[in-house]
């Protein structure tokens, strides 16, 4: 009896680190969502409702040119990074010799190298070869730096694929090159876009590479919103917050739906 | 043979490092006819094939097509389509358009592709199908779809690599029925690789029985089955028995000192150990004729399958032969032996082979 009373008793402690997990997680992004609301520009007191942080943010060239350009900088990542990152799959998985399992490997170091060692390495080298930091650099490294998230993701399906079906591409009048455009492309195709959605989402709210190669002027968004907080929080960047919180949320949320628009059973969590 | 072969295999061989996945194999494949590569997994099958196809290039020996050296040629400038043992459907084109791929490739008016499409998709029995995805399609499905893409090209040649493997036993005998017409009626050489003997048999017009990466016979099906080369094949093909013995001077002897006639081969030594095959069926139990081999057993298990009744009678010690009568007359079994008679048996001395021992 009394160890079936005990046993049905809640296990309180495990609840409460819980709970304070997710509310450490979760308060911080709440209140600034919520204070992007603020008809006040107080950050601690609540007055009422109101739209004019956003009005504010949009009368803003100067963070309406920093979102421009971090949008320019998460294409130009998407599309650099989805290219090479796919033929990179394609390439290790294909070659069966050393080289492709050794580029396997080499491949997996930027993914547990910590950003920031990543970041002035980066800065390091384009100063060391003379290359002045501007918006082709940043792009550059965030290109490079998103090249093993999409081969990683890629390179399980590559290995996936029926080799006959490319052959059977060539059987019918491809030729090497043709059979990939035609067969495997497109059989890759849902999760090449789910893994181009990532990685924009990844690039475009990417501070710490951003902040070491990115030039003087524009700044990439993030980077900008750094800048204004260090001369104090001013409502508005609760707003751009808020606002980089929902596209983020919106495109994960459509990496993860790719897959099944194309009635495929794999999900992105198979895929990672 | 004056006509040129459709396929020519001219010594090819194929190493995977050190193991010789096919071996100085020369095959000629005449137009028009359905040929069958059969064998055991891992004879070399799909290597041959692929080396027809232009998937893989021979370490050494020729490939000829309709007279011509493609040895070097790839897949795309080789006038042969293959049927894929996975059959390799395009997932995310739907059934005509997977169909349609080779015309397009070659560049057929829109107009000629449609209609050869939909006169494909006939032949093979999926008319109304032409939309679908393969995703939607059952197994036997899948095949039409392969057979049909690969056939709409009129290739010279239809490469098929167990492409009834993945079927269940009816739908399998259906196809077989099915391909053999659609093989008549297209006219186009098929090379049919299958590890299925029965299926080997009532399909082709010829085939080779492969061993080990080399070609154990070539023959028609009654070649093979009748006169079987060696004892892999005999043992391959069909069931036989098969007795191992010392030869000397047309007679065999077996162990226990039971001696039979065995048809006489020149040069071969007195003393040597060789195998003389019987197929079941060729062996009789009843109404003897004049000239039969006859030879006296004990019944150890009589194995009744509706059709037929097997007998396994033991004619020398740890030698059992299996014997097949067909039960046209239903009581026959019942007035039969249950086991441990002594009964005769009898061969005509044609049907028994001796077999030169493969090494
Ligand atoms: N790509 C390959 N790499 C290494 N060995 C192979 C390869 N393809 C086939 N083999 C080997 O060659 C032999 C013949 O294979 P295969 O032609 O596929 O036989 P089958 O089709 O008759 O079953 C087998 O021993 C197989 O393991
Ligand atoms: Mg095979």
């Amino acid at each position: 009896m009394r160890r079936a009373f005990s046993r049905r008793r809640k296990p309180w402690f495990a609840i409460a680190v819980t709970v304070a997990f997710f509310g450490m997680l979760y308060l911080p992004i709440v209140v600034v969502a919520l204070f992007s609301l603020n008809s006040q520009k107080s950050l601690t007191v609540f007055k009422g409702f109101s739209l004019r942080w956003y009005r504010a943010f949009f009368a803003d060239h100067d963070l309406i040119g920093s979102l421009g350009f971090s949008l320019r900088i998460s294409a130009v990542a998407m599309i650099g990074s989805i290219v090479l990152g796919v033929a990179l799959a394609l390439g290790i998985v294909r070659s069966r010799g050393k080289l492709g399992s050794a580029a396997g490997l080499v491949l997996l170091i930027p993914l547990i190298t910590p950003e920031i060692v990543t970041g002035v390495a980066s800065a390091m080298l384009f100063k060391g070869v003379g290359l002045p930091l501007s918006s082709g650099t940043v792009m550059l490294a965030e290109v490079t730096f998103s090249i093993s998230y999409v081969t990683v993701i890629l390179r399980s399906r590559v290995a996936a694929l029926n080799p006959e079906v490319e052959e059977a591409a060539m059987d019918l009048g491809c030729s090497r090159f043709q059979a990939v455009r035609l067969v495997t492309l497109p059989a890759l195709l849902p999760a090449i876009l789910a893994s181009a959605i990532l990685i924009f989402a990844m690039v475009f709210d990417d501070f710490v590479l951003a902040y070491f190669t990115t030039g003087v002027t524009p700044q990439p968004l993030p980077v900008r919103i750094y800048s204004a907080i260090r001369f104090g929080v001013q409502p508005t960047i609760n707003a751009v917050g808020t606002l980089m919180l929902i596209g983020s949320i919106a495109l994960i949320g459509l990496a993860l739906l790719v897959p099944r628009l194309f009635g495929r059973r794999e999900s992105l969590s198979q895929l990672l | 043979m004056s006509e040129t072969s459709a396929v020519r295999l001219d010594g090819i061989t194929k190493s995977f490092g050190s193991s010789v996945a096919v071996d100085d194999v020369t095959l000629d494949i005449r137009p028009g006819e359905f040929f069958a590569m059969l064998g055991p997994s891992g004879c070399g099958k799909t290597t041959s094939l692929r080396m027809i196809a232009g998937f893989a290039d021979p370490d050494s020996g020729s490939v000829l097509l309709g007279g011509e050296d493609v040895t070097y040629l790839p897949p795309n400038k080789r006038n042969v389509n293959t049927v894929f043992q996975s059959y390799a459907v395009f997932e995310h084109l739907s059934v005509a358009d997977n169909v349609a791929f080779g015309l397009k490739r070659r560049g057929v008016p829109r107009d000629e592709r449609r209609e050869r499409v939909g006169r494909m998709l006939d032949l093979v029995q999926l008319t109304g199908m032409a939309n679908r995805r393969p995703r939607t399609l059952s197994g036997g499905q899948r095949q039409r779809v392969a057979l049909a893409r690969a056939l709409v090209n009129r290739p010279k040649v239809l490469l098929l690599d167990e492409p009834l493997a993945a079927l269940d036993l009816k739908l399998r005998r259906q196809m077989q029925v099915e391909l053999k017409q659609i093989q008549r009626e297209v006219g186009v050489t098929f090379v049919f690789v299958t590890h299925d003997q029965d299926e080997a048999l009532t399909m082709s017009d010829r085939l080779a029985v492969m061993n080990g990466g080399r070609v154990a016979q070539v023959g028609t099906p009654e070649d093979v089955y009748e006169r079987p080369a060696d004892a892999f094949v005999a043992g391959f093909i069909g069931t036989s028995n098969v007795m191992t013995g010392t030869y000397a001077d047309g007679r065999l002897t077996l162990p226990g000192g039971v001696s039979l006639p065995v048809p006489s081969r020149l040069g071969l030594a007195a003393g040597s150990r060789v195998g003389a095959a019987v197929r079941p069926e060729k062996i009789w139990l009843s109404d003897f004729e004049d000239g039969m081999v006859q030879i006296r057993g004990t019944l150890r298990e009589t194995v009744y399958s509706g059709a037929t009744t097997t007998y396994l009678v033991e004619i020398a010690p740890g030698v059992q032969l299996s014997v097949l009568e067909q039960n046209i007359d239903r009581s026959r079994r019942e007035e039969r032996w249950t086991g441990g008679e002594i009964i005769d048996l009898a061969w005509k001395p044609e049907h028994c082979l001796l077999l030169c021992e493969t090494a």
